[in-house]
């Protein structure tokens, strides 16, 4: 056990010392920092007040209606400017240039057709921008429609009543219990975990591979292998890289706990400003959610890690484990977008199955949980699957890490692989 | 003679294909230097990784310290340096051997001290702090003998343990090897270069095609086998000596090298006959020197034509 010991702290030494480990570790937040706060910088610096002209040609001022409208809302300014139907050809001419010396952002041409068809036309420089746009319509669509019922005689009062605008709320119910968590938060969470636990699984997993392959290349694994057991190595490896993997992760965790918890500072840092002066909740986690995500971590990395062991050890290079970790790596990859799929229906045949089977449910299991309520039994059966799956694996990679670490040369095929599982 | 240190019996490896090793027994006494020779691909590098567990054997028993391999533990008593050296390249010196060290059982702190003596013994003291890889492969070589006795073994196996050195390291090894001989340790090393052998070892195993051809102690097996040989240089000129190892009831084995002749004597011949014969057929002698075999030609006598044919796969 000491011996052990020995070898996963000089695999985790190895790992945490190297600069590329400090590097993903910083940039991971740094990247995470970016993805909170980068859509509302980038907000607050594009949404510059539009300078709009209402041109009316209509017959009846509605245009004026319009241009009160976009007026009064956040972020815009009309101008209102009459004309005739014959003349409103040259003055869009003419306020085109304005648009194009910047003056104004772009004008809109209201005509009798406005109320009766619902047709306007908006010509400007910012049409690609989805918000300006939206906004637009909203104010235009407004005063059109308060115009048109005022037309028919109903009270302007009840009409403003009549426009209060409908707010959904989503709470997601887990177990027959109401909880806190909005349907938003409930996806957000269930995305975090998938990328995690994928990433996670990729990364440390082809870790695993190459620094068993590094002892074969270097050919430093002789002189291991002639005071250690290829057990006691191969598990070393593995909790060693498992390890980093757990300290890097806690290591975000923190991080992002200290973004989101002070994020007004940060905000004010870089002078963003937001409604609500926050951009981002933290959802709530339950503990019984960390439990399963880092049950199924555990799990799920040793069942592939063992696997990507076996690769490393079946291979003589860094380029020989690139081809031989294809198929583990698209025994991550496909389970993983399929659970990613199944958080449509998270109690449905698809997500059940998915749960159940071993190489896909360490994803599979902690999203599915996060987002419904998943009765004990299938937990149960899932880990059971899991954990009698990982010690299989675990089994015949060791035996053939065993061979495997002395092998030189061509990759074995199936056969052979075969042969050195059965190898006394 | 006292328990043998290193026991194989009648051991067999077989790979896909061909047979490493076939029926090989070897003993080794405590205390004593022994060097497993043979051609390249003999099986010399098979039979130490079976002696050091690292392979299973197919058929036979290794026993080592009157003991068979179950465990590892073991291992804490042994110095291995494997023919195919590694460290890991990324990692300093002094941190790699006490890393080597502890895999053996050795704390840490004793392992700390221990390294620095060996470093400082083996001229490599200023180095103890600067990464694996920016040594010369001399200087990693001697690392990796340091790796191999940190934890003061009583049993060192040693494959090819002077290859790839310079005369200066590799004299310095040997020197090493001997004193800790001479402090008690049994010594297993294989080579295929005779005069390393002759040197060091007390006994010796010569192996080919993975079967023993001949063991014992290195003074027996060079008087079993290597005969009497007399070492014979005639003026120029004289033709007449031509007939003289033609004679088969004298000479077995004439090698003529221009400047003189090394002839093995026939069973029961006595040299001073060969004298005589020689002056009566008329040639000039300004050299005979009777002498013992080098290990060298017993090595060609006994092997030369199976080290011609090569092996079916490379010495696994």
């Amino acid at each position: 056990m000491h011996r052990t010991w020995v070898v996963i702290r000089r695999e985790f030494l190895a790992k945490v010392r190297n600069k590329w480990f400090l590097i993903a570790t910083l940039l991971g937040p740094a990247l995470m920092g970016l993805a909170m706060f980068l859509p509302a910088y980038l907000l607050t610096k594009s949404t510059g007040v539009r300078n709009v002209t209402v041109v009316d040609a209509s017959s009846d001022q509605v245009g004026r209606r319009i241009a009160e409208a976009l007026d009064g809302a956040p972020l815009i300014t009309a101008h209102y400017l009459q004309t005739t139907l014959a003349a409103a050809g040259d003055l869009a001419d003419s306020l085109a240039a304005e648009v194009g010396l910047k003056s104004i952002n772009g004008f809109l041409l209201v005509t009798d057709q406005t109320v009766t068809d619902g047709q306007v036309e908006y010509r400007g420089s910012n049409v690609s921008s989805q918000m300006d746009m939206a906004s637009l319509q909203r104010y235009v669509e407004e005063a059109v429609l308060t115009e048109r019922l005022e037309r028919v005689g109903v009270d302007p009062r009840l009409v403003a009543d009549a426009r209060l605008r409908v707010d959904l709320r989503t709470i997601n119910i887990r177990g027959g219990k109401t909880t806190e968590q909005s349907g938003q938060a409930a996806f957000f969470l269930a995305y975090v975990m998938w990328f995690v636990l994928y990433i996670a699984l990729v990364v440390y997993g082809q870790l695993v591979a190459g620094a068993v392959v590094e002892e074969k290349s270097s050919r430093i694994i002789e002189v291991l292998a002639s005071s250690l057991r290829p057990f006691q190595l191969l598990a070393g490896k593995v909790i060693g890289v498992g390890a980093v993997g757990l300290f890097q992760l806690v290591i975000w965790a923190v991080m992002a706990k200290i973004l989101i918890d002070q994020q007004a500072f940060f905000l004010d840092l870089f002078g963003i400003q937001i409604p609500g002066g926050r951009a981002f909740g933290l959802p709530g986690v339950p503990l019984a959610m960390v439990g399963v995500l880092l049950l199924y971590f555990v799990l799920g990395f040793f069942l592939y890690a063992t696997m990507f062991a076996a690769v490393g050890a079946m291979s003589s290079s860094e380029a020989d484990v690139r081809q031989a970790q294809q198929p583990v790596l698209m025994l991550i990859v496909i389970p993983a977008l399929l659970a990613f799929g199944a958080l449509n229906d998270p109690d449905g045949p698809i997500a059940l199955t998915l749960t159940l089977v071993p190489f896909s449910s360490p994803i599979a299991m902690p999203i599915r949980w996060s987002v419904s309520a998943v009765p004990l039994g299938e937990l149960a059966a899932s880990v059971g699957l899991l954990l009698v799956t990982t010690l299989g694996v675990t089994w015949v990679a060791a035996r053939i890490y065993r061979v495997g670490i002395l092998m030189y040369g061509k990759r074995p095929g199936l056969r052979e692989l075969a042969r050195w599982v059965g190898t006394r | 003679m006292p328990d043998p240190v290193v026991v194989l019996e009648a051991v067999t490896k077989r790979y896909a294909g061909h047979t490493a090793v076939r029926g090989l027994s070897l003993a080794v006494a405590p205390g004593s230097v022994c060097g497993l020779l043979g051609p390249n691909g003999a099986g010399k590098t098979t039979t130490m990784r079976m002696i050091m567990n690292i392979i299973a054997p197919d058929e036979g028993v290794v026993r080592l310290f009157g003991e068979r391999w179950d465990s590892r533990n073991l291992s804490a008593r042994i110095g291995y340096l494997p023919e195919e050296r590694g460290l890991y390249k990324k990692m300093k010196v002094l941190e790699v051997l006490v890393f080597l060290a502890e895999t053996k059982g050795i704390a840490r702190r004793t392992a700390k001290q221990r390294a620095a003596e060996w470093l400082e013994r083996m001229g490599l003291a200023d180095w103890s702090l600067k990464k694996v890889d920016d040594l010369s492969k001399g200087m990693q070589q001697k690392v990796q003998f340091i790796a191999t006795v940190l934890h003061d073994p009583t049993l060192l196996i040693l494959d090819e343990p002077f290859s790839g050195l310079d005369p200066v390291n590799s004299q310095i090894m040997k020197d090493t090897v001997l004193e800790l001989a001479r402090q008690g340790a049994t010594v297993l090393f294989s080579t295929h270069i005779m005069e390393q052998a002759e040197k060091l070892c007390d006994s010796v195993c010569i192996i080919a095609h993975g079967e023993t051809v001949v063991d014992g102690p290195l003074a027996e097996v060079k008087r079993r086998h290597g005969g009497h040989h007399v070492i014979v240089a005639v003026e120029r000129g004289s033709q007449a000596v031509d007939q003289v190892w033609a004679d088969r009831s004298l000479v077995a084995k004439a090698h003529n090298y221009g400047q003189y002749a090394e002839v093995e004597l026939a069973d029961g011949a006595d040299p001073q006959r060969l004298l005589t014969t020689i002056l009566e057929a008329g040639a000039r002698i300004s050299r005979f020197e009777v002498t013992e075999a080098t290990l060298n030609q017993v090595f060609i006598d006994l092997v030369g034509p199976d080290a011609a044919r090569p092996a079916a796969r490379g010495e696994a």
